[in-house]
């Protein structure tokens, strides 16, 4: 029996299985570093399915962190200007039921208009806005950029002179939708060729 | 040359002979012109007139907007009366004097003063998609065109804008082909026509013997084709000529091919030999309403309701009138509109001729459409999608191939609107994506400030350890009583590289983003870039606020 028994081949089991180890442990640690994912892919999924107006509506300052507020289980129905197609979104996305609206959802996408005339120049209204879309400074009259703005309603609150409107969005020229009902006409152009 | 096939196509009854007989006549001087800034795909031109402003025929009243829209010119002399939004109205003074820009020898002048003269001139595809020709005719710097295509097909029932326009200027049709095939340094030129227009066909020959004597640029040969629709679609044509598919999602130019319409060359030609821009085009007036059915010039701007009233309408008999063929033509609903740049034909149909359809019934799976279809899709799942709203399995159909032909509604025997269907679905999903690029867009934005906050925050940090910091040393008899928190330098450096190496990221897909696509711009990675400068400088202000406040405390 001893003689079978070897050091030789008990180190050389040990050196093989340790050598394997320390490759293969390098090898994954390095892919790990490698190909890092994001740090919460969940998250980034639900935050694209907000509409990014950052409004705050929901209770949390933007959509990133009522994103994060969900995955850690916060109600999926607190997006007023997702309204109901993003709560169907997020259910169907998360695999929860999905609830009423809490409050009322946006009736028309508005965009934020400062009446010149009337502004005072407080910049208020520049610090409350999410995206940066209001350009002005201190003493000079403030502006709305439309195309940046989300709509949001931040600004309007915190102005002193209430020289802020929502007005509704206007819609360029080529942005045509065509009207539901009219499925019968361009049948008719054609149907008795 | 063997003509290849296309797969599907119908063939409805042709009914051009109505407007076919007669020659090319000027239809009257309007009175009033109306013209929509937006004549054009892309952007809507901007107003560059005043109210009041004298105009003469061929003025600039709006100028491009951007590189993807079209200048728009008064297409009558007179008093410009209004400007709105989307139109200018001009009162004609009935006298139509005319400013011309100086004429051109295309043979001999630049390629650059070319292109120059097709956009200042409005030029615009005139076949119905109403593209920009200067960017069309740049298309050779990103990709090497071969092949000029003239389409001249017109398969649509009822038009025959194009027949006329070849049949009087069959050669001047050629001598804008050779333009365009200089300008986007195309080698052959293929006419490809519909064999139901033997006049046509008769002018071109005559003319194909003299151009080949005369060397010219680019070979020219003429290819006739069976007469079935949808064979004018500019991807059946180049499949029946050419034998090439054009790619899904694809263009034309990316098989070396570009197609034109025989009245957009005609125009190109005459903005650069004539200097004349573009305020008339060729319009098939036609229907069993008409009096006097027949191609007339007409300016831009026209009224329908008007034109139509010149050319005698019978009233009591008109049921509807379609702009455009009517396969892919759509109703007027009100006579009250503009003829635009894009408009080839306008029907004044009777009840008889064009009836309403049948009411809708459920589909019987029978596949009808799906044997018509000349982009070999499938009319029956798009149409199950498209009203399910399943926007996802639409895309994954290629709903975007669909050339809206309307072939599968022609046969279809339910009497299914289906293009209809897929012309809002497209529609639909369109508004999707804007929707979605918006969304993006502000994210990157609110993302942006808060890395602009953090960032200014840190540094006040920083700045005020600074001070404090120097404050101690100056006074050294305090003994660091102030228990300043002391970060994890080593977290803090971490995190550093970190913004250091999203830094380099962002440059990087910015930098292969600009390379891929210069033209376009990329405010989007421009805001994570800077997002991650942002991030960058939070991070360094951090480590520095830490590292002074370690030093403090190492200092007593």
């Amino acid at each position: 029996m001893s003689d079978s028994f070897s050091w030789w081949g008990v180190l050389s089991a040990v050196g093989v299985l340790t050598g394997l180890g320390i490759t293969f442990g390098a090898l994954l640690g390095m892919a790990s570093a490698r190909f890092k994912g994001e740090e919460n892919p969940l998250v980034e999924k639900i935050d694209a399915l907000l509409p990014q107006t950052q409004c705050g509506q929901c209770g949390y300052p933007g959509c990133r962190p009522y994103a994060e507020a969900i995955n850690q289980g916060d109600a999926i129905n607190k997006c007023p200007p997702g309204g109901e197609a993003t709560i169907l979104a997020l259910a169907d996305m998360l695999g929860r039921d999905p609830a009423p609206l809490d409050g009322e959802a946006a009736s028309e996408d508005t965009v934020a208009y400062i009446r010149e005339a009337e502004c005072i120049g407080c910049t208020k209204c520049i610090q409350a806005c999410p995206v940066d879309a209001i350009i002005g400074a201190a003493k000079q009259m403030h502006t709305v950029i439309e195309d940046e703005c989300t709509g949001c309603d931040l600004c309007v609150a915190p102005c002193p002179v209430d020289c802020i409107d929502m007005l509704p969005r206007r819609k360029p020229l080529t942005q045509w939708e065509p009207i539901v009902s009219d499925r019968q006409p361009l049948r008719s152009a054609h149907a008795g060729l | 040359m063997p003509a290849y096939e296309f797969p599907g196509g119908i063939y409805p009854p042709e009914r051009k002979e109505r407007s076919n007989q007669a020659p090319l006549r000027p239809a009257p001087l309007p009175s009033e012109v109306t013209l929509p800034m937006s004549q054009h795909t892309g952007k809507a031109a901007w107003p560059c007139v005043n109210v009041g402003d004298t105009v003469k025929t061929g003025t600039l009243v709006a100028r491009r907007d951007g590189m993807v829209s079209a200048n728009v010119h008064a297409s009558i002399s007179g008093t410009v009366i209004e400007i709105t939004d989307s139109v200018i109205i001009i009162q004609g003074d009935g006298e139509d004097r005319w400013a011309t820009l100086p004429p051109l020898d295309w043979r001999t002048t630049e390629r650059d003063a070319l292109l120059e003269r097709l956009d200042d001139s409005g030029l615009i595809g005139l076949g119905g998609a109403g593209f920009p020709a200067y960017i069309k005719a740049q298309v050779n710097e990103h990709h090497a065109i071969d092949t000029l295509v003239v389409d001249a097909a017109e398969c649509e029932p009822y038009i025959t804008a194009d027949d006329l326009t070849l049949r009087h200027y069959a050669a001047d049709v050629l001598e804008g082909a050779q333009l365009l095939a200089r300008l986007c340094g195309a080698a052959h030129i293929i006419v490809g026509i519909e064999d139901n227009k033997p006049e046509a066909i008769q002018a071109l020959q005559a003319l194909l013997t003299v151009i080949a004597d005369s060397e010219p640029l680019a070979s020219v040969t003429l290819k006739i084709i069976e007469t079935r629709y949808p064979s004018g679609g500019e991807r059946q044509l180049i499949k029946k000529l050419l034998n090439r598919e054009v790619p899904s999602g694809g263009l034309p130019a990316d098989i070396g091919v570009l197609c034109h319409n025989p009245g957009t060359l005609l125009a190109g030609l005459q903005a650069v030999r004539d200097g004349l821009p573009l305020v008339a085009r060729v319009v098939t007036l036609t229907g069993d309403a008409i009096t006097q059915p027949g191609n007339y010039w007409v300016r831009v701007g026209t009224s329908v309701d008007a034109l139509l009233a010149q050319v005698g309408v019978d009233d009591e008999q008109l049921h509807q009138v379609v702009v455009g063929g009517p396969m892919m033509g759509t109703p007027l609903t009100s006579l009250d509109t503009p003829v635009t740049k894009t408009t080839n034909c306008l029907i004044a149909a009777t009840k008889e001729e064009l009836p309403p359809a049948p009411a809708e019934a459920p589909c019987i799976r029978c596949g009808a459409c799906e044997s018509v279809c000349p982009a070999q899709l499938l009319p029956q799942q798009l149409h199950w999608y498209a009203r399910a709203e399943n926007d996802a399995a639409l895309e994954a159909h290629h709903l975007f191939d669909c050339i809206e032909c309307g072939a599968c509604s022609y046969v279809c025997p339910s009497a299914i609107p289906l293009v209809q269907d897929y012309r809002s679905s497209k529609q639909r999903i369109r508004y999707k994506r804007i929707e979605t690029a918006k969304a993006e867009h502000a994210k990157h934005r609110f993302e942006f400030r808060q890395a602009r906050l953090a960032r200014e925050e840190a540094e006040k940090k920083a700045r005020r350890q600074a001070r404090l910091a120097q404050q101690q040393s100056a006074s050294s008899d305090a003994k660091g009583t102030q228990a300043v928190p002391v970060a994890d330098l080593r977290s803090l450096r971490i995190a550093q590289t970190a913004a250091k190496a999203a830094v380099r990221k962002a440059e990087k897909v910015l930098a292969r983003a600009a390379a891929q696509d210069p033209q376009q711009r990329h405010d989007d990675l421009e805001t994570q870039l800077a997002t991650a400068q942002e991030n960058l400088k939070a991070a360094e202000a951090r480590l520095a606020e830490a590292r002074a406040a370690s030093e403090q405390k190492e200092a007593p």
